[in-house]
């Protein structure tokens, strides 16, 4: 019986195949992102047909440090480096994102100007999901919408928290200078 | 440099000369080619531009209907079908309401002006008004050839404009399609439209649809609203005068579209709106001495649109209108200027059209400073 059971037929897997539903792979890349982990397939296709897929060239501008920000980037092939710049210096490498990172989601939430500049370091596909998009999909799928708002909110709590973490870290070891100091 | 060389390098320059000025001349063709391809299908692109700008407009005007729809889990062509199917029933009561009550006033109204025992009756109403007139401002006189012929020239350009949008049924009926497909796969277009655009302005240009279109949106809503508004009071008043003077005012719904309509004009439009209530108010109570002694009502019928203006211009605009509409009052009549030119409709879209073009100015103007572009 077990054999029977664990036996393939090639009839069988064709069928189950062609029933396995096709992902593409701006869905999948979506699929990867804390903001749309947590969305049904239905919902991450629905966010699909909102978004942009754009081509960049090695060294051209995602974005610029200072540009009004206007949504979040998601890493479907190649490289991307994120740089300070720096008045009177070369601007300052901060990291370097590959395939399947994202940043910038804050700028859905905020047009306030982006605090660093991207740039495509080689040839990258890369998906932008704007505050348009969003606004779009908050009017036509409130639901859909709200679920991309909470998992937003859950990215700034985090990092909020981690921030609160260093802010004491910081100011113990500064405490704790201070007191060497007059210790001294 | 051998003899030999230069034998050879000047072929090759004259050779390459030639090259360059047949490139040239084919180029010159070319363009000589497109030009008056592009003189010839001139009036099509414009047609067509016009009707994908109002398509554009209604779309505007009807896409929060149809977003709400689809928020409330319609799928988004059945909400537009739905809306338009509401539209469509609404506008056919209109018609077969409307339209013939319409017409017969207008025809009769333009019998009676054409009438000489008309004309003479109204001699006679004209010097009674001009000699209570004189009482007060002397000096004064209302010359009756020139509103004869004014009242003429309003009612046969209203005839003329309604007659000519119902024989362009066929291009109401196609700017509606298109409206439809803006309506159902308006975000699709949009998106495949932006993605040509470079990475450099991507994110503007983005941003710039989407603030235009809300404005765009508020703007036309505000409007409408706003007309709406005072159609409804306009038609009130003008029935509150029927039933307390017995002012006898017929046509008090299409008096009130009008008056609704016109009120899109800033400061012309609501005494456009006064002038056809007038005109019916003086013809329908013509030989009638109660009427004669109250002036043919017309102070009543001004006091009720001032009332209209001062409720519109105090309570409903400053709540529906968007500030995008903030004029001086020299832009306005410089604009219905020009737009006069383009007839009645000239008068009417110009200021919403400069409106809109502000907007979409304004906007472009920001994101391109926003983006350190310029």
């Amino acid at each position: 019986m077990k054999d029977i059971l664990n036996t393939s037929y090639p009839l069988f897997e064709s069928f189950k195949n062609k029933l396995k539903p096709k992902r593409s792979q701006a869905q999948m890349a979506l699929s990867q992102v804390n903001v749309f982990s947590r969305l049904s397939w239905q919902e991450i296709k629905i966010v699909e047909n909102a978004i942009h897929i754009r081509n960049y060239a090695p060294g051209e501008p995602v974005f610029k440090q200072g540009d009004p920000g206007s949504g979040m980037y998601i890493i479907m092939e190649g490289c991307v480096g994120i740089f300070l710049d720096i008045p009177q210096q070369a601007p300052k490498q901060l990291s370097k994102l590959g395939d399947g990172d994202f940043f910038g989601e804050i700028a859905l939430l905020d047009a306030s100007p982006r605090t660093a500049a991207a740039t495509a370091l080689e040839n990258s596909t890369i998906i932008g999901f704007y505050r348009p998009d969003l606004m779009d999909i908050l009017k036509t799928k409130p639901a859909l919408g709200g679920k991309i708002l909470l998992a937003l909110s859950e990215v700034l709590a985090v990092r909020l928290r981690s921030t609160n973490g260093e802010l004491v870290k910081v100011s113990r070891k500064l405490e704790t200078a201070l007191e060497s100091g007059t210790n001294e | 440099m051998s003899n030999n060389d230069l034998v050879t390098i000047a072929p090759q320059s004259v050779r390459l000369f030639h090259q360059s000025l047949f490139k040239t001349l084919v180029y010159f063709f070319l363009l000589i080619l497109v030009l008056a391809g592009a003189y010839k299908a001139f009036p099509l692109v414009v047609d067509a531009l016009f009707l994908i700008v109002i398509a554009a407009i209604l779309t505007a005007v009807f896409n929060p209907v149809v977003d709400r729809l689809e928020s409330s889990g319609l799928r988004r062509i059945y909400g537009t079908l739905l809306m338009f199917g509401g539209v469509f029933g609404l506008v056919a009561l209109g018609v077969v309401k409307g339209i013939p009550t319409l017409l017969t006033e207008i025809s009769r109204i333009k019998d009676v002006i054409q009438q000489n025992a008309a004309t003479e009756s109204l001699d006679a109403i004209m010097g009674n008004l001009n000699t209570r007139i004189a009482e007060y401002i002397p000096g004064f006189q209302l010359d009756l050839d020139l509103i004869s012929s004014l009242s003429s020239q309003f009612f046969s350009q209203l005839g003329s404009v309604l007659a000519g949008a119902l024989d362009t049924l066929a291009t109401i009926i196609f700017i509606l399609i298109i409206t439809m497909f803006f309506l159902v796969d308006g975000k699709r277009m949009t998106k495949q439209l932006i993605g040509m655009v470079p990475n450099k302005y991507f994110e503007m240009s983005l941003n710039i649809i989407y603030k235009t279109k809300k404005q765009l949106t508020n703007f036309l809503r505000g409007q409408l609203l706003a007309a709406l508004g005072v159609a409804i009071q306009s038609f009130i008043g003008l029935t509150l005068l029927n039933w307390i003077f017995d002012t006898n005012i017929s046509g008090v719904l299409l008096i009130s579209t009008i008056a609704g309509m016109a009120n899109m004009i800033p400061f012309v439009g609501p005494f456009m709106g006064m002038v056809p209530a007038i005109i019916v108010s003086l013809f329908n109570n013509l030989g009638d001495p109660v009427a004669a002694s109250h002036f043919y009502y017309i102070l009543h019928i001004v006091g009720m649109f001032l009332i209209v203006q001062m409720i519109d211009n105090n309570i409903i605009s400053p709540i529906v209108v968007s500030g995008s509409m903030e004029m001086h009052p020299l832009t306005v009549i410089l604009l219905i200027l020009v737009g006069s030119q383009m007839g009645v409709l000239g008068m009417f879209l110009a200021v919403p059209a400069w409106g809109i073009s502000k907007v979409v100015i304004q906007e472009v103007y920001q994101g391109l400073k926003g983006h350190h572009l310029i």
